[in-house]
């Protein structure tokens, strides 16, 4: 008997790497003689060359030049938590990864195979304890916490989302952003009054067209509204008139010609280049657009955003996506990695991830970037935040079943009472397979 | 030089010997086996391990609701069902069978066509070079230059506005994509098929064609009794080699929709193969690793069935020449 599941413990293994035909590149890094406390495997979602990666590698240096400690980094770009999932059934995994909540939960945190980042969470950067830098109202919805209510990730950065513009050209909207949804669509028709296209789109990426629909949901029945809805195996949520109302708004975007002609047949990132050449004044999109698109702005462009129009009554919430650290269980100088993701926390490279690589940086007393004060400002103000998705992560739901039917919403292929419809069947139909 | 030599000499000096008590045909058989093991097995070894051991853990995964990582749970048979019943990967599939069957037919009919009009065409081996180009270049380019030519403000478009077309078509919009990698398809792997067919058509000794010209036959009896009957094993080949690789087919797709890095291609332009990569890797979503192995083993089983039955359709007994 246990031969046997030995055995096909080991077949699963083989499977699961040949699934991941990549993942093969990083595994056989980590020595097996290493010893605790003298080496470390990073694998980083950022590729040489990004900002961001700039800054980690400057605070991998001076941490080796303090420590004495060597850190073996792979900057393995944004599959690194992919090729994390088959490495996990091997003993050749790295001491440490970064990654965005969204992914790394999923494979790291939800099925236990995450470090409790006891020592990272007690220990004292610039003298305050890491645990108070993290603002508690972003931990109140990123479930960081394993099952025995012990913080898995450390974060070091958020990403957040709002509508974006152009400072330079529209200073009203900077002092007197829209303050409802019926004050935005104001907005886009004195636009289109003035013979400008009010909105740009990237409508080939449907995690950008899906941001409509469930920001708007979230907007007037709060934080893990949309997730309650996904949830519900009867479909029925989906028959509030709230769920109604929020695909109306979305069809009101799609259908009343306020988005630049040729959203709904072009390819990434032609749109968000039309946006900040000046070709559209308008564009809802993350935090990352500044980075994005400065190479090939307008000269004079000056990046600013407001929220997604707030709804009155309503708690001021804003979205807030954690990026950070994680140390797999299996890792073989866990106590090094997390001195060396606590020690990446330090004011120092927080001001430079906020400076130089223009995100944002988790620590409130850090210095930003011009260019994101205002995504800044919004965050620190809000009473809430709410995740990417509204925090869905179900097996294949947001690919398969909202992705495709939202696309079809606000390519302007269907009206609103129709996706509601579509996506209710689709619903029971995940549900009853799923479940 | 002289190691084979030597070599060769080692081996036939014992020759002799055995050559009196079992003669020649034992000992050349005994000389096989013995050589069996060394020359296969090492590839057998590596086959095993690479190849087949993986497909087996595979099939053992696609019993199970499987994460990647953590606990498995045994489902039986449940994620081939839930996979048949999933009307995106019917759709997925319905997209594999076409790029199989429609691009497969295009490409050989212009292979073929391409084949009799180079073969008396002047200056066909820089055309064949011409024609091949396309495939040496990686999938990833097309899906790149998409963009640059089909985009709102792309170069189609550009080109067509000075002809009075202020409206062209949405190139790019999701229900033309995947007619769009169908026909880039065809473009990039008709000129290697051509090359292939071409190296079967050379073989033909030139004076069937002669006999074909003093008999009067037109260019279609000459393809029809000469041509295809002659290469027909070469054509066969081609065949088994075009089921493989369609079922296969994914960057091209990954790239030409949506993606570029930023997300997932339309599902209208899903085949088996991306519906098996998003099911396990989307990077969104828990990871459902039963689904997508279950996935991968139904395609595995297609493929299987498609080359026996294609096998057993193109079997004619070979013409000798």
């Amino acid at each position: 008997m246990s031969t046997k599941s030995r055995i096909a413990r080991t077949l699963a293994v083989l499977a699961g790497a040949s699934l991941a035909m990549t993942a093969c590149g990083g595994g056989t890094e980590n020595p097996q003689a290493a010893q605790e406390g003298s080496t470390l495997t990073y694998w980083s979602m950022w590729k040489e060359g990004e900002p961001q990666q700039k800054v980690i590698a400057g605070a991998i240096a001076d941490f080796e030049k303090e420590t004495g400690a060597t850190v073996k980094v792979q900057w393995q770009g944004r599959s690194n938590v992919q090729k994390l999932v088959p490495a996990l059934n091997t003993n050749n995994v790295p001491d440490i990864v970064d990654g965005p909540y969204a992914k790394l939960a999923p494979v790291i945190g939800d099925t236990g195979q995450a470090l409790p980042l006891t020592d990272a969470y007690a220990a004292e950067v610039d003298g305050k304890k890491v645990s108070e830098l993290i603002p508690a109202k972003y931990v109140e919805v990123s479930n960081i916490k394993d099952a025995d209510g012990k913080p898995w990730m450390l974060p070091y950065s958020l990403s957040s989302d709002g509508i974006w513009y152009d400072a330079a050209k529209h200073p009203g909207l900077e002092t007197a952003p829209p303050a409802s949804w019926d004050d935005f669509i104001k907005a886009l028709e004195t636009f289109k009054a003035e013979g400008k296209v009010p909105l740009a789109a990237d409508g080939d990426i449907a995690g950008y067209n899906s941001m409509w629909f469930t920001t708007a949901l979230v907007r007037t029945d709060g934080t893990g509204a949309f997730a309650k809805v996904a949830a519900d195996k009867s479909g029925a949520a989906w028959d509030a008139p709230s769920v109604l109302a929020a695909a109306k708004k979305v069809e009101q975007i799609a259908q009343g010609d306020y988005l630049v002609k040729g959203y709904n047949a072009s390819k990434w990132p032609a749109q968000q280049q039309v946006w900040a050449n000046g070709g559209a004044e308008l564009l809802l999109n993350g935090s990352w657009i500044p980075t994005e698109t400065s190479t090939y702005a307008a000269e004079g462009f000056k990046f600013s955003s407001f929220p997604f129009p707030p709804v009155s009554g309503q708690p001021k919430t804003v979205r807030a996506d954690f990026v950070g650290w994680a140390i797999p269980k299996k890792a073989e100088s866990p106590k090094l990695a997390q001195k060396l993701a606590t020690f990446m926390l330090g004011k120092k490279y927080q001001d430079a991830y906020g400076t130089d690589a223009k995100v944002l940086p988790i620590r409130t007393d850090a210095a930003t970037a011009p260019e994101i004060a205002s995504v800044k400002k919004a965050l620190d103000s809000a009473d809430g935040v709410y995740l990417q998705n509204d925090g869905v992560t179900a097996p294949g739901y947001v690919e398969k079943i909202l992705w495709p039917i939202n696309d079809e919403l606000f390519l302007g292929k269907i009206k609103a009472e129709e996706f509601v419809a579509k996506m209710k069947a689709a619903q029971i139909g995940y549900w009853k397979d799923n479940s | 030089m002289s190691t084979t030599i030597g070599r060769r000499a080692a081996t036939d000096s014992p020759a002799p010997a055995k050559k009196q008590k079992q003669g020649q045909g034992g000992s050349i058989d005994r000389q096989r086996r013995k050589l069996l093991m060394p020359f296969v097995g090492p590839a057998f070894i590596f086959y095993t391990v690479l190849f087949i051991v993986p497909a087996i853990g595979a099939a053992w995964i696609s019993l199970h609701v499987w994460a990647g990582s953590g606990p498995m749970k045994f489902v039986g048979l449940q994620n081939y069902a839930r996979v048949f019943k999933d009307d995106l990967f019917l759709k997925s599939f319905g997209n594999t069978l076409l790029l199989l069957f429609v691009v497969g037919a295009a490409i050989f009919i212009l292979a073929f066509a391409m084949t009799l009009v180079l073969r008396d065409m002047a200056g066909k081996k820089m055309v064949r070079n011409v024609i091949f180009f396309p495939h040496l270049i990686n999938a990833l380019v097309f899906g790149v230059l998409a963009g640059f030519i089909f985009n709102p403000g792309g170069m189609v478009n550009t080109l067509l506005k000075p002809l009075g077309i202020t409206e062209p078509p949405a190139w790019l919009a999701q229900e033309n994509i995947f007619p769009l990698i169908m026909a880039t398809l065809v473009a990039t792997t008709t000129g290697y098929f051509t090359t292939i067919l071409m190296a079967g058509v050379d073989r033909i000794p030139p004076y069937f064609y002669e006999d074909c010209a003093l008999a009067g036959a037109t260019a279609f009896q000459r393809l029809r009794y000469v041509i295809l009957p002659l290469t027909w094993d070469v054509f066969g080949t081609c065949a088994v080699l075009w089921t493989i690789s369609s079922i296969k087919i994914f960057e091209i797709i990954w790239v030409f929709g949506g993606s570029s890095g930023a997300g997932i291609p339309p599902t209208q332009s899903w085949t088996t193969a991306v519906y098996t990569y998003v099911t396990a890797f989307s990077g969104q979503s828990t990871p459902a690793y039963g689904a997508a192995t279950a996935s991968a083993i139904i395609s595995l089983a297609l493929v299987s069935v498609l080359v026996v039955l294609l096998r057993r359709a193109m079997r004619r007994d070979a013409v000798e020449f």
